[in-house]
């Protein structure tokens, strides 16, 4: 795989997690909004946390790519 | 309600769209690839598609391509992770294939779902100020009570809230809340509402299988609100035989879980709240002397709206500038409605106005423009009973005065018969008439 295929790779695995992060952000709005139980929004914004660590992973892979070459 | 099938790979994605599009009210099924989705197809319909543009067995397009050769046509949302793609679906141009760039936003999700609101719904900024985040009013009495907001935020006083019901009491905990800037969160919870068996467990917790029915280990609201604020509503209707407990937790500021031995400390600041007068709290033996002066350290008196009435413009114009942006309705106020609204006296307080302003709303036209107030405005409640009030006995009037409309009253109540109305005054019917004389108004009962 060239180094430009897998770079695009890696953007869409740090993407990936970014989309999740701003769908719960919408769901835990809704939640709020609604004054639904916050246990739903506890459990949106752990996946948030989860995922933010994830991207930042990814983001250290693009990086770790770039330097290799 | 619609029908949806939502076509992507990633599961977590999928799972947090279909919470929202369930809580937009549709139904949503998922697929993690075109198998799948074809699937779907051979025994469903849907009335709208949204398809991830890659997927692991292909590209999107070619479900697009298979549901016309089988005849189907929903509607058709290709998301895309990537903004080059964006051109090459414009390009295709379907009449009902339409496509998002993902990060999705919930408001992309209910534009394509609901195209007709699709009118750009601008987020009119609020015209009305808000103290603290959650007040309104500008009036001499609530800037005074922004002042003692502001000054009791700064310490960690606890807070007694007294007001009447509707007042808004809650709000202004919250707002005192927000102002404290404190980490933790606000924990409401109302002592007039919970059983004399379950007060304890929901203030302090339990341990797990301390009574039957403690199938797990619960925090009380005292553990939930750490580094936060406590909200204690109706603080007062909590059995008097429980407030021993209470004290204890805050004199030693320790909380032990119901059947459990370790203290655990309690940081937390308490505000309660009581729609009780203070002499009725002194005189009933509604709440113990010691635990008042704990709970009220610093006490605030929030005002009843007829002690604020140029307020009630402002909260009008906030409540149905909420009710338009929560509609996508344009309503206004004729200021002959809002002088109606600020004529009346408001016994319920803000709720009451809260809740008359929307019956309203729902009653107006809703292709029109202006709100249409009802033609009365009282409510069961409402304490404008003009007859008791008349009976009132006021300060400045003579004893001579009270007697006499004492007299008519009762003479009103029993058609004129002054046996009747002699007995039930107490006095002797020769007394009363020698009463009626002197006031001269014998002749209207004779």
């Amino acid at each position: 795989m060239s180094n430009n295929e897998t770079l695009r790779t890696l953007v869409h695995d740090a993407r990936a997690p970014l989309n999740r992060i701003s769908m719960n952000a919408e769901l835990i709005k809704l939640v709020l909004e609604n004054d639904m139980p916050k246990e739903k929004a506890l459990a949106a914004l752990d996946k948030i946390i989860a995922n933010c660590q994830q991207c930042s992973e990814s983001l250290q892979d693009i990086s770790d790519l770039n330097s290799t070459e | 309600m619609l029908n949806i099938l939502l076509v992507d790979d990633d599961s977590e994605f999928s799972e947090v769209v279909c919470h929202i599009v369930e809580f937009l009210g549709h139904n949503i099924d998922t697929a993690a690839n075109l198998a799948e989705a074809q699937e779907w197809f051979v025994n469903n319909t849907f009335d709208h598609v949204f398809l991830d543009f890659m997927l692991p067995d292909g590209s999107g397009l070619h479900l697009v391509d298979h549901l016309e050769s089988i005849g189907q046509t929903p509607k058709i949302t290709l998301i895309s992770g990537h903004p080059s793609v964006k051109g090459k679906l414009a390009e295709m141009c379907a009449p009902n294939v339409g496509h998002l760039v993902k990060p999705l936003q919930r408001e992309d999700i209910e534009r394509v779902l609901n195209p007709k609101k699709n009118t750009e719904k601008k987020k009119s900024k609020p015209s009305v100020n808000k103290h603290f985040g959650t007040l309104i009013g500008e009036s001499p009495v609530m800037q005074q009570l922004y002042t003692m907001i502001e000054r009791v935020a700064s310490t960690n006083a606890n807070v007694m809230l007294m007001g009447e019901s509707g007042a808004g009491k809650e709000v202004v905990a919250q707002a005192i809340h927000n102002a404290s800037q404190c980490a933790g969160p606000l924990v409401a919870t109302n002592c007039g509402a919970l059983s004399k068996e379950l007060i304890g467990s929901e203030l302090f917790g339990h341990e797990k299988g301390a009574f039957t029915g403690a199938i797990a280990r619960k925090e009380g609201v005292f553990e939930q609100a750490a580094t936060g604020t406590l909200f204690l509503d109706e603080v007062t209707e909590m059995p008097i035989d429980m407030q021993p407990n209470l004290l204890r937790v805050l004199e030693s500021k320790k909380v032990t879980r119901v059947g459990g031995n370790k203290e655990l400390p309690v940081d937390c600041r308490v505000i309660s709240a009581t729609n009780r007068s203070l002499t009725d709290l002194a005189q009933n033996n509604i709440i113990r002397e010691d635990i008042y002066f704990r709970l009220a350290v610093f006490p605030i008196d929030i005002p009843a709206l007829r002690d604020r009435k140029e307020d009630i413009p402002l909260l009008a114009k906030a409540f149905l500038e909420q009710l338009n942006d929560e509609n996508g309705t344009d309503f206004k106020w004729q200021t002959s409605q809002l002088k109606e609204l600020e004529s009346y006296d408001w016994p319920g307080n803000v709720r009451e106005l809260r809740h008359a302003i929307h019956r309203a709303f729902i009653m107006s036209d809703p292709k029109g423009k202006s709100i249409t107030l009802p033609p009365n405005l009282e409510s069961p409640f409402s304490r404008v009973n003009k007859q008791t009030q008349a009976n009132q006995v006021s300060a400045g009037q003579t004893i001579e005065e009270v007697e006499k409309e004492l007299i008519h009253a009762t003479l009103d109540k029993v058609q004129g018969n002054k046996t009747l109305a002699a007995q039930m005054l107490g006095i002797s019917t020769k007394t009363l008439y020698n009463r009626l004389n002197a006031y001269g108004g014998i002749g209207e009962y004779s």
